[in-house]
């Protein structure tokens, strides 16, 4: 009877943390091809009107990339990019890039 | 002679439009504008609360040209958030310079 409380109270701590975007860094880092041209290597972009997004946090980037794919934001070249890209690849692309050294904090 | 006067005007064109864009702003007077960017920019993890929940994005280190084209994008409805809506309104195109010169620089206030 133990056993099963404690299996239980496992089971519903499991279900209570909060769901993280999964994502997968090598995998986004294969993904990026695409966006290097703009953004630059690692998200360190050259062209001041395309912002850097190395170090950008991960879950704004994907939200940024959801709101292109749903037309939320509108921007004519992300419009086009994004079409393609799935919901595991915007995940795996936003992690990539918030895992590179360039945006920080700035009070 | 008119052809030197020809070709100095066209080189001189040339590297105007090859230099970047800077946006005029200056970064110490950006810092004393930041009272109501601080406040969720300016905290480590602040997330929205609304319409939806996710981090605040860095602003430390991006593009000024990129920071302007947002809040202009903002003033003009074309980019929305319900909490950056009500910011830019009352952002003149001077604020909007030196904010963003202020986040793309590494000045990072007076020193105390």
């Amino acid at each position: 009877m133990k056993k099963i409380l404690l299996v239980s109270a496992s089971v519903a701590l499991v279900f209570s943390l909060p769901v993280y975007a999964a994502g997968n860094v090598e995998a986004g880092k294969a993904k990026s091809s695409a966006c290097m041209a703009c953004h630059g290597p690692d998200g360190v972009s050259s062209v001041s009107s395309f912002p850097k997004l190395a170090g950008q946090n991960r879950d704004y980037l994907y939200h940024s990339l959801k709101a292109y794919k749903s037309g939320k934001r509108k921007n004519p070249i992300m419009a086009g990019q994004v079409q393609t890209l799935t919901d595991a690849d915007m995940q795996d692309l936003a992690l990539y890039y918030a895992k590179q050294k360039g945006l920080y904090l700035k009070y | 002679m008119m052809k030197l006067t020809t070709m100095t005007l066209c080189v001189s064109v040339l590297i105007s439009l090859a230099l970047p864009a800077q946006a005029a702003g200056d970064p110490v007077m950006g810092k004393t504008k930041t009272s109501m960017c601080a406040g969720c920019h300016g905290i480590p993890g602040w997330r929205t609360a609304y319409p939806s929940v996710y981090s605040v994005p860095k602003l430390g280190g991006q593009h000024a040209d990129y920071l302007v084209a947002a809040l202009k994008a903002y003033q003009s409805g074309e980019r929305s958030h319900p909490s950056m809506d009500g910011i830019v309104g009352s952002l003149s195109e001077q604020d909007i310079d030196d904010l963003a010169a202020y986040y793309a620089s590494s000045y990072s206030g007076p020193v105390k």
